[in-house]
């Protein structure tokens, strides 16, 4: 194939989905015109919903059925691939491009090992007839290059066998088994831990050099894209707003919206308004937890047996919340976080004792589509909360159904419009609602309750960085007027630098470090806190 | 991590103590239930002391737990007893019978999977299409019919007004297998049909529901056609979570053989249950029922071994 300058070159593409009711619905991607240049890293960057994936799957020939490209063209190498039939093109994916996507942990088939499904790219593309042994050895030393000493023993591992770093590895291996020009990643680490993702933005850059590949790098996250690509181009609405080195773009934005991603991103305490807890340690903690253990996965046959004890998670983890406190919890992937938080709300059978003071205990999740439910409008999400904190009564008082109800739904909407939701989203049900909309949904019905401590666990992590900013905006808000106390769970450093006065750091399942943020951002003393902040300190550049 | 024997020997031990309580309980409700054998057998004419007499010969007045002892000893050992009605051996008569109800069940279940399968398939490609809803509008009218409703029509159908197969007529799978199966095709087909409905709504909504999942995306990025997807991804996914529902289909196509037997008058353990009740014929009611349920225990059993084969996130916890 003959080298161009561009190796995709997209000419004002629009694409929109139309519908027997709307045929001529607004575009997803409206006049799309770049290039990609042959050997570069270009960043796409945008908030959710901007047209970023679409871009992508338009490039790779993977758009959704409904999809449909109004005009422009999509050259690769020269070649315009809306003029190719489906087969060539499909034959050009996993040859010519490959793809790497947000979410390790469902991307590969739960039933086959991690070889057999690098295998199937090797036997779907008929002109490259290998050999068994051929197809092993390729894969072996694919999986050699994107990390693995153990190559041979991946090769045989089930998905669920593996972490989801390693996971990521092996979608990596699978994209670039074939040494496409053009490798897509999709938010490739926005599910990863720190450690994790700074470990596979080296790997990408390395291959990239290693096997010349061009690559398209979509992130939401501005300041990810630091050292990592070399151009950046900024979406929204479907539109290519700005696009610059990316070294220009991080250090002077021009455009007003690139700023404001990058003050988002960057969570700027004085533009944003952040303030740090005050917390009350002179107070009584609103949350105390004494030596807690626990584990998983004991069926009948096993908890007899010696062996039961290897099966825990935590190891006597004791911690105090205060109140008026919002207390950081970091700590890499698999370290026991989400544990603990199961042992502290009463979800995980556990041995030691919790003590919490207030009658109630909020608490908001990582993924806010699947904690609502999808059958019922957020009236009844607030009503059904109400009723489950048996406080409906006291703010209902006395008198007749009416105006019992009435006074229950103004005390709904007044928690709405705290948390920046007004009356019209009442009626709504929750796949109306974005990413952003649903959490504060979540934090809404927390709210009703009138908590006393809020346990968050990675509240921002399918969030963009606007809606996370706006969502640790509200937080520290409600934690200023309201006095509730938050525990937040997260693999964000900088937002604990920012909200956290005080922050604990676990490993293995163990607080290996626990102090004032301050100083345990600036002076680690424990090893895990250190290679936390190394981490951190690599993609963000601090 | 666990290994495979393990797995299995856990599912063996649950399996034994399912048929102990099921044994117990089995011995428990005729038990209970009013009605006295020797009475019955001797008819209302007999005096006390001949039904008493009858009573100690057929074991009915020693204590309930030494009865129960010696029933699951013959239950176990296949030698149940001898039945009061007919005075044979209890194993000898639900041996004959037992091919019957085995093949119609057999048979219904292929047809189950040969035509759901396919049907499943061809609706899941293309959601909301024609094809679609064709498929599904099918598959609610066949739902809605009863096999005893389904029986008849199809007797009606193809039995009376196109006479292509003649009702109620049994051949012995010893004598002349084909026309055996022959036999019994049109009311596997009666117990199947709604059956048919079931595994098909089911397998559609699971083939769309694994069809939109991320591993289809990376193998469409990897390159993979449709069909290689759907062969080598798709189905097997969706046949981890269909093992379950099919084994609960065949326990239910057990159960409902028992009624088209009636309708098709073929000698199956469904009139042989009937007549037991009748009788009130203790060690046949008590050796059918067990031998029914050790049956649906052993297919589940057999389907957690098969999920576990299909899905190694059961095998290597």
């Amino acid at each position: 194939m003959p080298r161009h300058i561009h190796i995709v070159k997209v000419h004002h593409l629009t694409l929109s989905f139309p519908t027997r009711k709307d045929p001529n619905p607004k575009p997803i991607l409206d006049d799309v015109d770049f290039g990609i240049r042959d050997g570069e890293i270009l960043g796409l960057i945008g908030n959710s919903g901007c047209g970023k994936t679409m871009t992508s799957l338009a490039i790779a020939g993977l758009l959704p059925e409904a999809a449909s490209i109004t005009s422009g063209s999509i050259k690769f190498a020269g070649e315009n691939l809306l003029e190719m039939k489906p087969k060539a093109r499909r034959a050009m994916l996993g040859k010519d491009i490959g793809m790497i996507f947000q979410e390790p942990s469902t991307a590969l088939d739960p039933l086959m090992t991690c070889g057999k499904q690098l295998e199937e790219v090797l036997t779907a593309h008929k002109d490259n007839q290998l050999t068994p042994e051929q197809r092993h050895k390729t894969i072996t030393e694919m999986l050699e290059t994107v990390g693995f000493t153990n190559a041979e023993e991946i090769c045989g591992r089930y998905p669920h066998q593996l972490s989801g770093g390693q996971r990521q590895r092996v979608l990596i291996a699978g994209a670039a088994l074939l040494k496409p020009r053009l490798l897509i990643c999709d938010e490739p680490t926005s599910s990863l831990d720190t450690v994790t993702t700074v470990s596979i933005l080296a790997l990408l850059k390395d291959l990239c050099h290693k096997l010349h590949m061009t690559i398209l790098f979509i992130s939401h996250d501005l300041s990810a894209v630091r050292g990592f690509c070399d151009r950046v181009m900024v979406m929204k609405d479907g539109k290519i707003i700005d696009k610059d080195t990316a070294s220009e773009i991080l250090s002077h934005p021009k455009n007003t919206y690139t700023a404001e991603l990058l003050t988002n991103a960057r969570l700027d305490t004085r533009i944003l308004g952040l303030e740090p807890a005050n917390a009350d340690y002179s107070k009584s903690p609103v949350l105390t937890a004494k030596d807690i253990t626990a584990g998983y996965g004991r069926s009948l046959f096993e908890r007899g047996s010696k062996k039961s004890g290897d099966n825990n998670i935590l190891h006597d983890v004791s911690l105090e919340v205060f109140p008026n406190e919002i207390l950081g919890l970091i700590g890499g992937s698999g370290s026991g976080k989400t544990t603990l938080i199961r042992s502290l709300l009463g979800l995980l059978p556990h041995s030691g004792t919790v003590n919490i003071k207030s009658t109630s205990v909020g608490a908001i999740f990582q993924d806010p589509v699947s904690c609502l439910n999808p059958a019922h409008t957020i009236r009844w999400h607030m009503e059904e909360a109400l009723r489950a904190s048996g406080k409906a009564k006291t703010i209902n008082g006395t008198g007749s159904r009416s105006e019992r109800k009435a006074r229950t739904l103004a005390r709904i909407i007044a928690v709405l419009e705290e948390c920046g939701l007004g009356e019209k989203y009442l009626s709504r049900h929750p796949k109306e609602l974005s990413g952003g909309q649903r959490q504060r949904v979540a934090i809404a019905m927390c709210l009703i309750q009138e908590p006393a401590l809020i346990i968050a666990d990675e509240p921002f992590s399918s969030l963009d960085a606007s809606s996370s900013a706006e969502l640790l905006k509200l937080m520290t808000d409600i934690n200023r007027e309201l006095g509730t106390a938050f525990l937040l769970i997260t693999h964000n450093i900088h937002i604990v630098r920012q909200i956290c006065p005080r922050v604990l750091v676990m490993d293995h399942g163990k607080i290996c470090e626990e102090g004032i943020t301050t100083e345990v951002l600036t002076a680690p003393k424990s090893e895990c806190a250190s290679a936390l902040l190394e981490a951190e300190r690599k993609i963000h550049g601090i | 991590m666990k290994s495979k024997t393990g797995y299995f020997i856990e599912k063996l031990i649950e399996l034994i103590l399912t048929l102990l309580v099921v044994s117990l309980l089995v011995f428990a409700a005729f038990s209970i239930i009013p009605g006295d054998a020797a009475r019955v057998m001797l008819g209302p004419n007999a005096s006390e002391a001949q039904v008493e007499l009858l009573r100690a010969q057929l074991g009915l007045d020693k204590p309930l737990i030494v009865r129960y002892g010696s029933w699951l000893l013959g239950i176990i050992t296949f030698n149940p007893g001898t039945s009061y009605a007919f005075n044979m051996s209890v194993a000898e008569l639900i041996g004959q019978r037992l091919p019957v109800t085995v093949g119609m069940s057999v048979i219904a279940m292929l047809m189950v999977i040969i035509i759901s399968y396919p049907l499943a398939v061809v609706s899941a490609r293309k959601p909301g299409r024609l094809g679609d809803q064709i498929c599904s509008v099918i598959g609610h009218v066949l739902f809605a019919i009863p096999p005893y409703a389904a029986s008849l029509l199809l007797i009606l159908l193809a039995g009376s007004l196109f006479s292509l197969v003649t009702v109620g007529n049994y051949v012995s799978p010893k004598d002349d297998f084909f026309g055996y199966v022959g036999c019994l095709l049109l009311p596997s087909f009666a117990i199947a049909l709604p059956k048919i409905a079931m595994s098909f709504k089911f397998l559609r909504s699971s083939i769309i529901e694994q069809r939109a999942s991320d591993y289809v995306r990376t193998s469409k990025s990897h390159g993979l056609s449709d069909l290689k997807i759907l062969i080598r991804h798709v189905l097997p996914n969706s046949n981890v979570s269909s093992i379950t529902i099919i084994s609960i289909i065949l326990s239910d196509i057990l159960g409902g053989s028992l009624i088209v037997e009636q309708v098709f008058n073929l000698p199956g353990l469904g009139r042989l249950l009937l007549m037991a009740i009748e009788r009130r014929d203790f060690p046949l009611l008590s050796g059918i029922v067990f031998y029914l349920a050790f049956i649906t225990v052993i297919l589940y059993f057999l389907s957690d071994i098969a999920a576990s084969l299909a899905d190694p996130r059961i095998r290597l916890k």
